[in-house]
């Protein structure tokens, strides 16, 4: 029997180069062998990802994406379908875990300098990844087609009408009618659970390719491929299958404790995860008396507001997500590592860290003037950490980094 | 096992500026509560486990509400089987039209035309625990008062300018806004005295008060009779509510174990490379 099993195997295996690339992958890939808890968001990201596509497809089933079916169909899901609100809490608590995730793997590239040299296309993958993130995200938001769905779209759709000569036509091609309808919800349903969630897994894919070609890094900076034993293999590494296997393990037991107390005991977040105005219909006769949007868009809805001009705002909030794409460029430093950059580079962070969460709960507040400057202060700082990393990374003191991990 | 940075302090630092920051931004914030002119909300405590009370809540609703409100995502059968009423009693008694069968919609027995006669088509109720939360309920439906300047002769105080005419108050009485003698408080937190010694009291409106003898209930039993109608109606906003918290206690428990596990798997691997 096993000899039978044995020369299947083998006979696959000369057809499909399955023990390959389990080695060059898994069992033989070489990750540094000292890295902190800031290196397992990344496996936390990829956790939530498979969450999001199995509770999705499972959500697709019952759901009904008609204008006049869309809202009760979710109250379907919650009440006749056996479990079905598990799914669709799963969902909901999984997409703001994605991003929080996201965001703080996001940061460890920020601190650590993962996007150096020979790093900047896995870093420009995570950019594209985290874009259509965004994406993805706000076509979902308007699927159950209550109240805060109906006016976040309203308000996200008619920035395309900011854009000069062609937004009025863009904003309806979009749309696909003269207000959000029923045509929009259909359009934003097909590329929500198709179209992006295909670009978002070749993107992985592509994210993790490059990833393995260049190698992860680790919190030191340290270049473990200097110093290699006689096989070629980094001295400062083990192999990430089962060491970091069961790191990541760890780490997914600790996220899922997390993950399911929220999802049991507090599905709507405080509000923050599921808006209470959503749990009303959509209504395009009654605005809500404050429009906020989820809290993980919220630092750019604030820069959004804190600008007058609706173009304008429209090319700030673009271009705090865009300037993530060239910050391999704007790094001048000889280090990658915080640990040795010097103290501009902290201030300059801690700053960036700190306007960025204040951005985000003013995002989610009414207005009043002290927070208007408050949010012209902070985006002002967001963008100076970016557009001034030139300058301080490249004339202050950093430290000296070790040579080995 | 898994090692804190030294920029943890750093972290630690920015979190604490952050607070900081939110707490200066409060001192700012001049927004309205949702409960208006009634204040801060009355905090209400759900317990979808006193079935009874579920139960009471539920007779108190199809008979003072659900003449105008429907339900219109719940089903008969599953609000008998969740309240453990056999199916038999809930029919006869609180099911008035015999066509209905248990997988039924409760979509209500309001007329199409119903929005003239309030001004607004009375809303179905079923989500209003949760876009208006369960305090507000709980405030609201004792928050009515006399105001002979209104179509129904009653305003509210946590939704003023309601439509609703005041439902209940055959069983409430007759709550008027009333005006009282309060001791001044002092800027030590105490009473205000004066030079004699006595308390200074000053007149102060907007307490509502129920005029002895109107009502069926008395304060207490009307209260008891809100705190069920709002039970039932978190109940029929999430009736999965119950077991899904019974049910988050095994989940987490199972995530605890499963950290704990993994955790010394991965310490025993650990001296592989960390010796």
């Amino acid at each position: 029997m096993t000899e039978i099993a044995g020369k299947l195997f083998t006979w696959i295996n000369t057809r499909l180069p399955i023990v390959n690339t389990f080695e060059r992958h898994l069992s033989k890939h070489p990750v540094p062998s000292k890295v902190n808890f800031w290196y397992l968001f990344g496996a936390l990201a990829a956790v939530t990802l498979i969450i999001q596509i199995v509770t999705g497809i499972w959500l697709i089933m019952p759901y009904s994406n008609t204008e006049e079916q869309a809202f009760s169909s979710i109250e379907y899901i919650m009440r006749d379908v056996d479990y079905g609100w598990i799914i669709r809490y799963m969902h909901t608590t999984g997409a703001s875990l994605f991003f929080a995730v996201v965001y703080l793997h996001m940061f460890r590239g920020l601190l650590y300098g993962s996007y150096q040299k020979p790093k900047e296309l896995v870093w420009i993958f995570g950019c594209t990844i985290y874009l259509a993130m965004m994406a993805e995200g706000f076509l979902g938001y308007v699927l159950p087609y209550g109240q805060m769905s109906y006016w976040g779209a309203q308000v996200i759709i008619s920035l395309f009408g900011a854009i000069p000569y062609i937004g009025e036509s863009l904003e309806l091609w979009v749309r696909g009618d003269y207000y959000i309808s029923g045509i929009t919800v259909s359009r934003f349903f097909a590329l929500h659970v198709v179209a992006l969630p295909l670009v978002l897994i070749a993107l992985v894919f592509l994210h993790l390719v490059a990833l393995h070609e260049v190698g992860a890094g680790n919190p030191e900076g340290v270049d473990i491929e200097e110093h290699l034993d006689e096989d070629g293999v980094p001295l400062d590494s083990v192999p990430f299958f089962p060491y970091k296997v069961l790191n990541a393990l760890v780490a997914i037991g600790v996220f899922m404790t997390v993950f399911s107390i929220i999802m049991f005991f507090f599905p709507e977040g405080g509000g923050y995860f599921i808006e209470m105005a959503n749990f009303q219909e959509a209504n395009p006769l009654v605005t809500p008396d404050h429009i906020a949007p989820v809290w993980y868009y919220a630092p750019f809805y604030t820069m959004l507001r804190a600008i007058p001009d609706p173009l304008g705002g429209l090319i700030v909030m673009a271009s705090a997500v865009a300037i993530f794409f060239i910050v391999p460029w704007l790094d001048r430093s000889k280090v990658a590592s915080i640990r040795y950059k010097g103290i501009y580079s902290k201030i300059a962070i801690t700053m960036f860290g700190v306007s960025f969460l204040t951005l985000g709960y003013l995002g989610t507040v009414g207005v009043t003037e002290v927070r208007k400057t408050m949010s012209v202060i902070c985006t002002i700082i967001y963008f100076a950490y970016f557009l001034l990393m030139p300058i301080y990374t490249k004339y202050e003191i950093t430290k000296e980094v070790p040579e080995r991990l | 096992m898994i090692s804190l940075p030294r920029y943890f302090q750093s972290i630690i630092k920015s979190i604490a500026l952050f607070i900081l920051l939110v707490s200066f931004n409060k001192l700012f914030a001049a927004e309205g509560g949702p409960c208006k002119d009634y204040g801060e909300c009355d905090k209400f405590q759900y317990s979808l486990n006193d079935i009874e009370s579920l139960q009471r809540g539920a007779s108190t609703y199809i008979n003072y509400c659900y003449g105008c409100h429907s339900l219109k995502y719940s089903r008969w059968g599953r609000v008998a089987k969740d309240l453990q009423i056999p199916e038999d009693i809930f029919f006869e008694n609180l099911v008035f039209d015999k066509s209905i069968k248990p997988g039924d919609l409760m979509i209500g027995a309001m007329p199409e035309d119903s929005a003239n006669w309030f001004g607004v088509e009375p809303p179905d109720l079923t989500l209003v625990s949760r876009y208006k939360g369960d305090d507000w309920i709980y405030s609201y439906l004792r928050a009515y008062y006399e105001d002979s300047s209104k179509q129904y002769g009653v305003n509210n105080l946590v939704y003023p300018g309601t439509a609703m005419p005041n439902v209940l108050m055959s069983l409430q009485g007759n709550q008027r806004l009333v005006c009282k003698d309060v001791p001044v408080l002092a800027r030590n937190g105490g009473e205000r005295r004066d030079d004699f010694g006595n308390t200074i009291f000053k007149e102060k409106c907007g307490f509502l008060e129920v005029q002895d003898g109107t009502g069926i209930l008395s304060r207490e039993e009307f209260d008891t009779l809100i705190y069920d109608l709002t039970n039932f109606l978190v109940y029929v906003g999430e009736p999965s509510k119950a077991i899904r918290e019974r049910i988050g206690w095994y989940v987490v428990f199972y995530f605890l174990i499963f950290t704990a596990l993994s955790s010394l798997l991965y310490r025993e691997y650990h001296k592989d490379y960390n010796k």
